[in-house]
């Protein structure tokens, strides 16, 4: 069985620098049939890497111990689901997954790019299968999951927090993410290798970008989430060189996004966009290394692994290759309109860019840092949440006002005395907004009160937005107010559900701001029957609890939670599990989520001591669960703006209907 | 083990046919050229899209100028200068690609 | 109106400056924590970031008069006694690599309370890293 891991893996790495090499002679000596062949390596790289991953998947199913893998991240008490999801645990297996996504992508990309534009394709394939080729490389000589040892008893197991489906499904989620950032990456080097002008790669690609960037920032949330519930330290962000790995090609993409509507509307910012796509695809690539590598020292990599050397160079060859590219075909790209005002649309997308791509390099800075610091003055120092914290503020609120801002201002020019028009409201709501909120005693954080009123500035302009348009439609026709709404919509998909997104990202940022700025925290001692008060709720210790499975002996604590009179609102259970197998502890909290204000009760039991008594730490955050809200109203509002729509279809196929009858 | 080795066998066979299809459907293909667009073919995508760029922007700027967000005065100055570009960008197309979809009414 | 020159480009390069310059200030001013090992920790005086393994038996209470343990170079034999206050870390026991922030008085590291974090027993290390 191993052998036929081993095999497909080499069948793939061979199908992959077939695609590479004799896709790059068949787009530079223009032969159709041997581009096609490339083409079909491929998909057939696809094929191979899913028998490889099946042989994996079989081998955790089975508990096949023979398999030095199996038996590092599985054990016989594994429940079968996280026996499974064990195939993104390590490092081996996460390559793997890298791989048959990879595949995936490259195969969907060629059997719906084939037939509309066979020579941005051509050029594409080589690319894709150089990438490709890098991971299968690593897969088949440096770090195999299929290597095969004497069959212990029992394996290592897996850490008892990664056994929760939210750590389950999130390296998938963020994957989907990463990896799709190499299909724009792709077409865009592809149509700099055609030295072609035009916008087609943009538009074959703009559907995956939008999709990719929805996986990785739903796969951040997921990891939010999870370290939110799972680690439960009452946060769910700790600039942790892994978390900002991912964050990191997550605002390059968002600026890509933004710029690339831009350049189909105005044709400006050409050379940008593709050192931006370029940027983007080489962030997820160090994100990749900086979690293998352990070269930064981080609560999730600490060892030293050959991988790093290997993923640097690679990056090392991207990045040369791609800036040698962009240089030379400098020319070809030079934009054919300028930007006629700073206070237009097309300037607030280039702040926007501006701002996401500042706050992108100084989270990169930060993270390097430790390195670069040791390099210079043979020091390591690190830099942590202030850092981060002060730039995110810097940045991002103005960002945030921004996303208010730039729906309002029209295109090429906006005289001032119309932007004041149309901003009268929104900025009416945010000042009674900002009033009240100090009224209420939020003046606690200066920056909590100028996030809350951007806040309710953006989404005011976002709420005008769609009545104004509403009003327009249905002031053209008959509809009713309902179907003028919907009508509206279906037709600017991009842009109402762009806007959606913007109100999720405004949610995100209101549950940020309170759940940091405005949480209560407190700690205490408490024997049985005491008690501690916690943003007005009084916690009284009841004892503790325990129980016992196959796997595990769980004690909790039992704390009555009281609001303020003798009726009992709530009964919590923070606790800890020890696991046997893997002879560790693992935090359990408990958490109460208030439905009216969207808060949080979140209580960890920190210490259970031997005399009975619990040290309990109790967190009050108000308006957290607006953070996971924010997530479905994302994953809405990119569904809206990436649904098909059938007249731009259309349109589009007759533009370039030219080059598909010929090819 | 032996059930492997058949999957392997058949993957592996699999992969080449595969990647030698194109030849095998096509042993002696008449015309074997990969075509990207010449010259011609760029200067007319590039007025596709110029003209296509065009066309929403005017159907922005009613759309913006029926929302508000351009006053009367605004959209007089823009909307002249805007019509003329379309006019022009059509106009510098072939005319096969004149017959494009018309200036839509509604925003 | 449209202008000569491309406003675009100054804007960019104005910005870039200024991101630039905030950088450097704060990174200057701010310097960022020393990171050090129990081997190169003798002589510092301020805040720095301690990261070793913890070796023997810690005694104490974190939440009481304070945890006390040793934590040793993970690749040498330098040692220096910690005292820490505040939340522990479940996978925190003897043998584990951790990081914590504090200053180093009469001999003693003192931790900051609430700063100790350990090293999750990696995912992605290196083949035949057994717990």
């Amino acid at each position: 069985m191993p052998d036929l891991g081993r095999a497909a893996l080499v069948t793939a790495f061979g199908l992959l620098l077939y695609a590479t090499v004799v896709g790059a002679l068949a787009a530079w000596k223009r032969r159709r049939r041997l581009a096609a062949s490339a083409q079909n390596a491929l998909i057939a790289a696809l094929v191979a890497s899913a028998v490889a991953s099946a042989v994996l998947l079989t081998a955790l199913a089975r508990h096949d111990f023979s398999f030095q893998y199996v038996a590092d991240h599985t054990s016989r008490e594994l429940p079968l689901r996280y026996a499974l999801t064990a195939f993104w645990g390590g490092q081996e297996g996460s390559l793997l997954l890298w791989l048959l996504v990879l595949c995936g992508y490259g195969a969907a990309a060629v059997l719906t790019t084939r037939r509309v534009s066979r020579d941005l394709l051509a050029w594409t394939v080589p690319v894709l299968g150089f990438v490709g080729s890098f991971f299968a490389f690593m897969l088949v000589f440096v770090s195999s999951p299929f290597v095969t040892q004497r069959a212990p008893a029992d394996g290592a197991g897996l850490t008892p927090s990664l056994q929760n489906p939210y750590m389950a499904i999130h390296p998938p989620m963020l994957y989907l993410g990463y990896v799709g950032l190499t299909i724009p990456f792709a077409f865009g080097m592809g149509a700099l290798l055609s030295r072609r002008t035009d916008e087609r790669w943009i538009v074959a690609t703009r559907r995956w970008t939008l999709a990719a960037w929805t996986f990785l920032g739903v796969g951040q949330l997921l990891g939010a989430h999870w370290a939110y519930v799972e680690i439960g330290w009452g946060g769910y962000y700790a600039w942790d060189p892994v978390e900002n790995a991912a964050l990191m090609p997550w605002l390059a993409a968002t600026a890509f996004l933004h710029s690339v509507m831009i350049q189909e509307k105005r044709g400006m910012l050409r050379v940008w966009n593709m050192v931006l796509v370029a940027l983007a695809f080489c962030l997820s690539i160090f994100g990749t290394f900086l979690t293998r590598s352990g070269v930064i020292q981080s609560i999730h990599s600490f060892a030293q692994s050959p991988l790093g050397g290997w993923f640097l160079g690679f990056i090392c060859v991207v990045t040369a290759g791609t800036t040698v590219l962009i240089v030379a075909r400098l020319p070809l790209l030079r934009a054919r309109t300028k930007l006629e005002s700073l206070v237009s649309r097309e300037a607030t997308f280039l702040y926007n860019n501006l701002l996401l791509v500042a706050l992108c390099l100084t989270i990169l800075w930060g993270v390097v840092y430790p390195l670069l610091s040791e390099l210079v003055r043979g020091q390591t120092s690190t830099v942590s949440k202030p850092y981060y914290n002060f730039f995110l503020h810097s940045f991002g609120l103005p960002l945030l006002l921004l996303m208010g801002i730039g729906p309002l201002v029209a295109w090429r020019r906006a005289s001032l005395r119309t932007l004041g028009r149309t901003f009268l409201w929104p900025l009416v709501a945010a000042i009674v907004a900002g009033a009240a909120l100090l009224a209420a005693g939020a003046g606690s954080s200066r920056i909590g009160v100028i996030a809350y009123t951007f806040c309710i500035f953006v989404l005011s302009s976002i709420a005008l937005e769609f009545v104004r348009g509403t009003r327009a439609r249905k002031a053209l026709g008959d509809e009713s107010w309902p179907h003028a709404f919907s009508s509206l919509v279906a037709r600017n998909r991009r842009r109402y559900g762009g806007y959606v997104v913007h109100a999720s990202v405004v949610f995100l940022a209101i549950g940020i701001a309170g759940s940091s700025a405005y949480q209560t925290v407190r700690e205490q001692r408490l024997g049985v029957g005491q008690s501690m008060t916690v943003a007005g709720r009084q916690l009284v210790f009841r004892g503790f609890e325990q129980r016992r499975t196959p796997n595990h002996r769980a004690i909790r604590a039992v704390v009555d939670v009281y609001d303020g009179g003798a009726h009992r609102i709530a009964r919590m259970y923070p606790g800890k599990n020890q696991y046997f197998a893997e002879q560790e502890v693992s935090n359990e909290v408990a958490i109460r989520h208030d439905l009216l204000d969207g808060s949080d009760l979140f209580l960890i039991a920190d210490q259970v001591n031997s005399d009975g008594s619990i040290d309990l730490k109790a967190l009050e955050k108000p308006l957290v669960n607006l953070i996971w809200l924010a997530g479905f109203v994302f994953v809405g509002g990119s569904l809206i703006a990436l649904w098909p729509d059938a007249r731009e279809e259309r349109r589009l196929a007759e533009r370039y209907a030219g080059a598909m009858a010929r090819a | 083990m032996t059930a492997a080795l058949i999957i392997g066998a058949i993957v592996a066979a699999a992969c080449v046919a595969v990647v030698a299809l194109p030849f095998l459907r096509e042993p002696k293909a008449a015309d074997d050229v990969l075509d990207a667009p010449g010259e011609r073919e760029q200067r007319r995508l590039a007025g596709a899209e110029e003209r296509d760029r065009a066309l929403a922007a005017l159907k922005e700027l009613e759309f913006d100028h029926r929302t508000g967000k351009v006053s009367d005065d605004d959209y007089r100055a823009q909307v002249g200068a805007l019509r003329r570009r379309v006019a022009d960008a059509v106009r510098a197309l072939d005319p096969p690609e004149r017959t494009e979809p018309k200036v839509p009414a509604r925003g | 109106m449209p202008r000569n020159g491309s406003p675009a480009r100054l804007v960019v390069a104005l910005s870039v400056a200024a991101v630039l310059a905030i950088f450097l200030l704060y990174t200057s001013i701010a310097g960022g924590t020393p990171s050090l090992r129990p081997s190169t920790i003798a002589g510092h005086t301020g805040q720095v970031s301690l990261a070793g393994r913890v070796v023997g038996h810690p005694t104490g209470d974190a939440h009481g008069a304070g945890l006390r343990f040793t934590l040793r170079d993970v690749k040498g034999r330098a040692t220096v006694p910690v005292l820490y206050r505040g939340t522990v870390p479940d996978l925190f026991k003897s043998g584990r690599d951790i990081v914590v922030d504090g200053r180093l008085r009469s001999g003693t590291f003192v931790a900051v309370p609430g700063s100790l974090i350990t090293k999750c027993p990696s995912k992605y290390a290196p083949k035949h890293s057994s717990n």
